[in-house]
């Protein structure tokens, strides 16, 4: 079976041209070597060199081929970050994003391509570096202007575009050219042949510049640009007369392309550069035009004349734009010179703040809206993302606190679906420092209450507390808003998670009041889900049955589905606890669908274990084993911890119900070590239920080594063993093995060190006969005269045997073919 | 061969197994038959390995003096075209920075030997280097 390999490699914008010999020598060195780097200058084509490796390396990465594109990314945290969105990794409590990573690429035969990474050499090279040690299998393909500088990292220096000479006029950069040209319209361009070859050596046969050039050659012939290109450079050519030539000559095409602009153009370019990530038509409307320079209704056009000259690339998924760093890099020192950087990037804060906001809203709580008529807002909040960034990046550096608080909350309800809080955190410390006389004092309540929101998230308690009850104090003096009730929602997780019972009991009678009062029915499903968990918690089933039910009711009245999921998954809890095990997997189930469309694969990890615990118990093996297979899977994916611990008692629960107690016990071994390791100290009471029945039955001696060994294992070796065995007694038609369905991972793998292809072929007769001789110590050119060859020959044999035996010297050739008896001639 | 400048000698059996290793450094990193590759070395033992290495990989030796200037060695890398150079010298590798060399090869890597591909990496190949194996001969 071939298991579909997992990219996210854009499709290409246009015709790859030439390289052909690269390509395939670096797919090769991509395989064999652990880090390379594609360096050199911008415009040289790092980036479209690496994404064509990267996809010509596909078969070679059962595990898949990522990009993580970190132009963007200008602060050194964020690498992590992007890397974990981009491999589906989530945060979790206290742990470090970076655990996450190595718990998902740990084993796995992965391709991991880091674009753009010359701002963060450091941080990357020591991120990478780390990496490397915990993952064996790793790859990395990275596009840099300057190396990393770390062991074992191969530096590949990106050239130049073949240049044109008397033997070869059709180079890969005349190819290259006239290809764009074509497609940029240009009809008679071939006509003048050795004014493209000109054109070509005066562009270095740097790609970006020839790109630049031919975009324009519709109206100019190849012959005028390179005149007037070379006008250009006798312009630039002060100083430095050699070291930097390529650099020169992009910056001298750049300047030429954009001199060529007409005024409007020039004026949208520079503007344009305050963009971090894509953006739409109507987003550069809103920030680039002025009404006076640029109206409006001119920005179509003009975008498109940029477009068609190259500067800014188009891409047809929903009509978004982009500049190349390069041409970004340009346009912002021409923002700066006009002078309008401030006001620019002060209109870029207000916009994107508007736009989250409106996201916000039409996404938010209250609206009775269908539940994907919203989450088309969720999914566009986050494509702002990268601006957002940006933005309150501006609102700190000018010292805009308004905004930014108010685009920090927008952004953070709309992260809050995810459950990634953490980022967060940040903005609000930053911002929360600035002055904020003239903030509202509303809006800083609500920030407050904010910060403690991902602060919880973090563990971080103490601190949550404090800033939860200012924040409530001054919302309350307000008139009720439903930040106040979420304010509320998070009061009851750190009082309850603090063990202050009294004061959580005041919030949520508080929250009830005001939540009925108001109408709020998204937090009236906080609250009953809230005297669930203390009905269930103080022993009383029926009850919390009673609240689950009416949380249902109040989630399916609001539509809003992250909130029918709670309170699905609560009532599956409350029907476990009450021993109704068929509710309890009809309610489990229903939430199962609704977590995959919002994407939250953690609590989707989550929930499948419970279907997967119910199913066991229930005697449901195949069922069970399917559940947990998906539920390890996920943890594992989104590199959580805490779910894989989860996972491995379900597997208890199962291996105990099939009569397994020696497999019971190993896997609740194995999950109380990892739930240790992560700083859980709390074991269930089911764990010593099971020890004490296992002492009974198998004796002390015989369950102590059986804990000694779980402790010891790989979860994963631990978790295989139990999903492998027989597919449940008295089910035959399930296939005995679940996991081949299953994507690879490092603790359900069945990829890994077969990768490493055996390198052995057979040898020639004359490569036989020479490793025969090679046991008689002979020197090249002793063989050489035995064999009247040369002895340049004989070194060529000798390293095609090492390569096809795959060996590092002469000598181990000579034990070899004496273990093969090659030396009796 | 005995290097002029340290004393340090190379036996013709050294000289087969290093360059031999050498080769298959170079196969790896996409030398074929017919290709150039720079030498920019001081005279010495590395030199001759590299280049029986060059050979045996079916490469043409393209030998830069080592003694040239930047200004000199770029005109001759860039004459060279060479996709591929060994070389230890910073200046070389400057001269080499807009050329059509892609990849740098030091002498230690050419020294590593390939003993295993996964794990050849961990560790740093420069502490591989075996020179002066003879020493006092």
């Amino acid at each position: 079976m071939t298991p579909q390999v997992q990219h996210n490699l854009p499709a290409e914008p246009n015709r790859f041209v030439g390289r052909a010999r690269d390509v395939a020598e670096l797919c090769a060195l991509v395989r064999g070597e652990r880090v390379v780097t594609l360096s050199g200058v911008g415009g040289i084509g790092k980036t479209r060199l690496s994404l064509r490796v990267a996809a010509s390396a596909l078969p070679g990465f059962a595990d898949g081929v990522w990009l993580v594109q970190l132009a963007r990314v200008s602060d050194p945290e964020l690498i992590v970050k992007e890397m974990a969105d981009v491999l589906g990794v989530r945060e979790e409590g206290s742990e470090r994003l970076l655990d996450g990573l190595r718990i998902r690429l740990r084993g796995t035969r992965t391709l991991l391509l880091l674009d753009n990474c010359e701002h963060l050499v450091e941080p990357c090279a020591e991120l990478v570096a780390g990496l490397l040690a915990d993952c064996p299998e790793l790859r990395f393909l990275l596009t840099s202007r300057e190396p990393l500088r770390i062991p074992g990292e191969l530096i590949w220096r990106v050239p130049p575009l073949d240049l044109p000479d008397e033997r070869h006029p059709d180079a890969e950069s005349v190819l290259f050219f006239v290809e764009r040209a074509a497609a940029a319209g240009a009809r008679a361009v071939t006509d003048s042949m050795p004014d493209v070859i000109r054109l070509c050596r005066a562009l270095d046969g740097l790609p970006l510049a020839l790109e630049l050039a031919a975009a324009r050659s519709s109206l100019l012939s190849p012959g005028r640009i390179a005149d007037r290109i070379g006008d250009r450079f006798k312009l630039l050519t002060t100083g430095d007369r050699t070291a930097h030539a390529r650099q020169r000559t992009l910056l001298a095409t750049v300047e030429w392309s954009h001199d060529l602009l007409a005024r409007k153009e020039r004026v949208l370019l520079r503007r344009l550069s305050v963009f971090a990530g894509r953006f739409d038509l109507d987003l550069a409307e809103q920030v680039c035009a002025d009404g006076d320079l640029l109206r409006r209704g001119e920005v179509l056009d003009v975008l498109s004349g940029l477009v068609d000259k190259s500067l800014v690339l188009h891409h047809g998924d929903g009509g978004r734009y982009h500049l190349l760093d390069t041409i970004r890099h340009y346009a912002a020192e021409r923002l700066r010179e006009a002078g309008e950087e401030a006001r620019l990037r002060g209109g870029h804060l207000k916009v994107i703040c508007a736009e989250m906001e409106r996201c916000h809203e039409a996404g938010s709580l209250d609206s009775r809206l269908s539940w994907p008529a919203r989450a088309v807002h969720f999914a566009k909040g986050r494509r702002l993302l990268d601006d957002c960034r940006a933005a309150i990046d501006w609102a700190v550096e000018s010292g805009s606190a308004e905004l930014g608080l108010r685009l920090a909350h927008a952004a953070l309800t709309i992260l809050a679906v995810r459950g990634d809080l953490r980022e967060s955190v940040g903005w609000y410390e930053r911002l929360l420092g600035l002055d904020l006389s003239g903030v509202p004092d509303q809006l800083i309540g609500v920030a407050k209450g904010g910060l403690a929101y991902g602060l919880e998230t973090r563990d971080e308690l103490d601190r949550a507390a404090a800033l939860i009850e200012e924040s409530i104090e001054e919302q309350r003096r307000h008139p009720y808003t439903q930040w106040l009730g979420v304010t509320y929602g998070v009061a009851l997780t750190v009082f309850f998670r603090t063990g202050q019972t009294g004061t959580a009991l005041r919030y949520l009678r508080e929250l009830e009041v005001a939540a009925a009062e108001h109408d709020d029915l998204f937090n009236l499903t906080t609250a009953r889900i809230a005297r669930l968990n203390l009905a269930l918690f103080q022993g009383q089933p029926r009850q919390a049955q009673r609240f689950g039910e009416e949380a249902l009711a109040l989630a399916m009245e609001t539509g809003h589905h992250w909130t029918l999921a709670r309170a699905l998954t609560h009532l599956g809890a409350v029907a476990e606890a009450r021993g109704d095990l068929e509710a309890a997997m009809r309610h489990h189930t229903a939430a199962l669908p609704i977590l995959e469309e919002l994407d939250n694969r953690v609590e989707l990890a989550r929930c499948q274990a419970k279907v997967g615990r119910v199913a066991a118990r229930s005697h449901d093996f195949p069922a069970a084993r399917r559940s947990l297979a998906a539920s390890l899977v996920l943890s594992t994916q989104t590199g959580r911890r805490s779910g894989v611990v989860r996972a491995l008692v379900a597997l208890s629960v199962l291996a105990q119900a099939e009569g397994d107690l020696d497999g019971a016990v190993v896997a609740a071994a194995a999950a109380s070590a990892l739930r240790e390791s992560i700083g859980q100290h709390d074991a269930p009471a089911r764990t010593q239920e099971l020890l004490s029945l296992a002492r009974d039955k198998l004796g002390e001696g015989r369950v102590a080594l059986l804990w000694a060994s779980g402790i010891a294992q790989d979860p994963g070796a631990v978790a295989r063993r139990i999903l492998d065995q027989k597919a449940g007694v008295g089910d035959v038609h399930e296939p005995a093995n679940l996991l081949p369905s299953l994507p690879a991972t490092p603790f359900v793998s069945s990829s890994g060190p077969a990768a490493r292809e055996p390198r052995y072929a057979t040898l020639t007769a004359r490569e036989r006969e020479i490793a025969g001789l090679l046991t008689e110590g002979l020197s090249n050119r002793a063989v050489a005269a035995q064999l009247v060859i040369s002895p340049a020959t004989v070194a060529r044999h000798v390293a095609n045997i090492m390569e096809k035996l795959g060996f590092g010297s002469r000598a181990q050739i000579a034990v070899w073919a004496a273990e093969h008896g090659l030396d009796h001639r | 061969m005995v290097d002029s400048g340290t004393g340090l000698c190379l036996t013709e059996g050294q000289l087969d197994e290093r360059s031999a290793a050498a080769t298959v450094q170079l196969r790896r990193r996409g030398v074929r038959a017919g290709d150039t590759v720079l030498i920019c070395l001081t005279v010495g033992p590395d030199l001759l390995v590299a280049t029986d290495a060059v050979i045996a990989a079916g490469g043409i030796v393209w030998p830069v003096p080592a003694e040239l200037d930047e200004g000199r060695l770029r005109d001759r890398i860039m004459a060279s075209r060479a996709r591929l150079m060994i070389s230890d010298l910073p200046r070389a590798m400057n001269a080499a920075r807009e050329s059509w060399v892609r990849m740098v090869v030091s002498v230690a890597e050419l020294h590593s030997y390939p003993v295993s591909r996964e794990r050849r990496t961990e560790s740093d190949p420069t502490g591989r280097r075996t020179k002066g194996d003879c020493e006092g001969v």
